[in-house]
């Protein structure tokens, strides 16, 4: 091999952005489930009970940092909630946030460029009118810009969601830009396109999702639902605190979500996964129907999802199934 | 901070400006103490690091996504011993290097087949040449897949990362003759192995050649 053929080590494969994000996120929620590790020393029994105390300390003062009421962050640092099994709410600024349960935001205070990063969930931010610089959201690779509104945003992996309930909205996704108004979602499976979702008016037809840039149409109140995001609260005309188990908005949102897996399977498991993590009778029906749906769709994770379902609802209207699907993944497996 | 291809010795540590040591060692206390801006700082500034070590000893990026989990986490975990003794970027890569060795020795992976992994050929890069180096890497880390796991290290941070021993000594926590004598097993082993393969063959002496 002479000098000019030489071929040097092999280049380092760099990993994508996506890559990167993913480890990024998925570092982040395992740090915030480690338990504080304590320094190793000769009176390692004294500080693991220590540490223990510190951290039943810590997840007290974020529980009291996070609670429902509106408690408000007073230094202008980045702060980062985290809510536990309960939605939470937390304001600062003139913005209010309410997370959904398992849900990690960091906010910055900064007054020439207000920001919130979703890192995982879902959460309704309530921006005040604002003349300054606009209210930045970014989950992913989506990122938000209001200027005054309620809005929602609720992220799982890569996929994000943005609902809008009042004001006006400008959502980016990776080169696209959609405008949304009120009653309108949006959904990173389908960047250019804002879909109409006013759901107090619930009626099962489904609907075509329109263009953000196309001009309206002639019916004034052509409003049907598209359940895209299918943990939205009923709409109100004024701000409203997050939504409380309604079994009926539930079951509306089953069903469409079973309409929806024909067009759109992925969209149909991601509702099903937020509609799981709501309280009631829907619940254990929306666990299994992802789960099934990500078997159905070969997913890796579906065994998990089983698992999980298994776990949650042992003796489930769908726990037979899910034991006999989990078994039948596992000898497709072998 | 960007990374450094090769990290400073542990004399040019001491002789550092105050300033970057101190540094390291502010943003490790307060990463330790669970800040999270110090925490996302020292993931941002290492990331590239960590990624290397592990990608130069375990030749794919399949699995790598965990594993710089783990290496963070340990890095997490271990932040309250960090004294500044080496600087916090050669630390993490020592900590990489660990989760690297547990990986190998718990299991053997099996080869990547390199052709699997996403090309990004740089513009104007000869794609001739790529493909001749992809293909003789496949080779070598087959090869290094059956080897022993300290041999393996030792071998791909020297040989193929072409680190000084002294360095690879300190981020496999062991000497440098303990070094040189795994580089020298792994080079016998590998030729051994290479007897009836020219490419790979060709290709370790190519290596051997722009060892330090």
């Amino acid at each position: 091999m002479t000098d000019q053929e030489r071929l040097g080590p092999p280049p380092v494969e760099p990993l994508s952005d996506i890559a990167w994000a993913r480890v990024e996120r998925e570092l982040w929620a395992r740090v915030d489930d480690a338990v504080p590790v304590a320094p190793r020393t000769r009176t390692r029994s004294w500080i693991a009970i220590t540490g223990s105390i510190v951290a039943a300390a810590a997840v007290v003062a974020i529980v009291l940092a996070t609670r429902s009421g509106g408690d408000s962050l007073d230094d202008a640092s980045p702060a980062r909630v985290v809510s536990g099994a309960a939605p939470s709410s937390v304001s600062f600024g003139d913005a209010h946030v309410t997370l959904d349960p398992e849900t990690a935001v960091v906010m910055s205070r900064d007054t020439d460029a207000p920001s919130a990063l979703l890192e995982r969930g879902a959460a309704w931010f309530t921006i005040a009118p604002r003349s300054g610089a606009p209210f930045v959201v970014v989950a992913g690779d989506t990122i938000v810009r209001v200027v005054g509104t309620r809005f929602r945003v609720a992220r799982y992996l890569e996929r994000a969601t943005v609902e809008v309930e009042h004001g006006l909205v400008e959502v980016q996704f990776r080169g696209t830009k959609v405008v949304l108004g009120a009653d309108q979602s949006w959904s990173s499976d389908h960047p250019s396109d804002a879909i109409t979702t006013k759901l107090a008016q619930r009626e099962p037809d489904p609907v075509v999702p329109a263009r953000a840039s196309e001009p309206p149409p002639e019916d004034p109140t052509p409003l049907r639902p598209a359940i895209v995001t299918p943990d939205s609260p009923p709409r109100k005309p004024k701000l409203a605190p997050p939504a409380t188990p309604d079994p009926d908005l539930d079951r509306v949102t089953f069903e469409r979500l079973q309409t929806l897996e024909v067009r759109d399977p992925g969209a149909a498991l991601a509702g099903y996964l937020e509609l799981s993590k709501r309280t009631g009778p829907w619940t254990e029906v929306a666990l299994f129907a992802a789960a099934r749906l990500a078997a159905d769709r070969r997913e890796p994770r579906a065994a998990a999802l089983l698992n999980i379902y298994l776990t949650r609802f042992p003796r489930g209207k769908n726990a037979d199934d899910a034991r006999e699907l989990l078994a039948h993944l596992k000898g497709e497996h072998r | 901070m960007t990374f450094r291809r090769v990290p400073p010795t542990r004399e040019e540590v001491a002789s550092l400006p105050a300033t970057a040591r101190e540094h390291d060692l502010d943003l490790a206390r307060r990463a330790a103490a669970g800040d999270r801006g110090a925490q996302r700082e020292l993931f941002h500034s290492q990331r590239a690091a960590v990624h290397h070590a592990l990608f130069r000893i375990l030749g794919s990026n399949r699995e790598l996504e965990d594993l710089i989990q783990d290496a963070f986490m340990e890095i997490f975990r271990g932040l309250h011993s960090f004294r500044g003794d080496s600087t916090l970027g050669r630390w993490c890569q020592t900590i990489a290097t660990r989760i690297a060795y547990l990986t190998i020795s718990r299991r053997r992976p099996p080869t990547v087949e390199l052709s699997l992994v996403e090309d990004r050929i740089a513009d104007g890069a000869d794609t001739r040449r790529l493909v001749q180096i992809r293909e003789a890497a496949r080779r070598l880390y087959a090869a290094l897949d059956r080897i022993d796991a300290k041999q393996r290290i030792a071998f791909a941070l020297a040989v193929i990362d072409g680190r000084p021993l002294a360095e690879v000594a300190q981020l496999t926590e062991s000497s440098v003759v303990a070094v040189k004598t795994r580089v020298w097993r792994a080079r016998k082993d590998l030729m051994k192995r290479a007897s009836k393969d020219d490419v790979l063959s060709s290709y370790l002496a190519e290596l051997q050649g722009g060892e330090r």
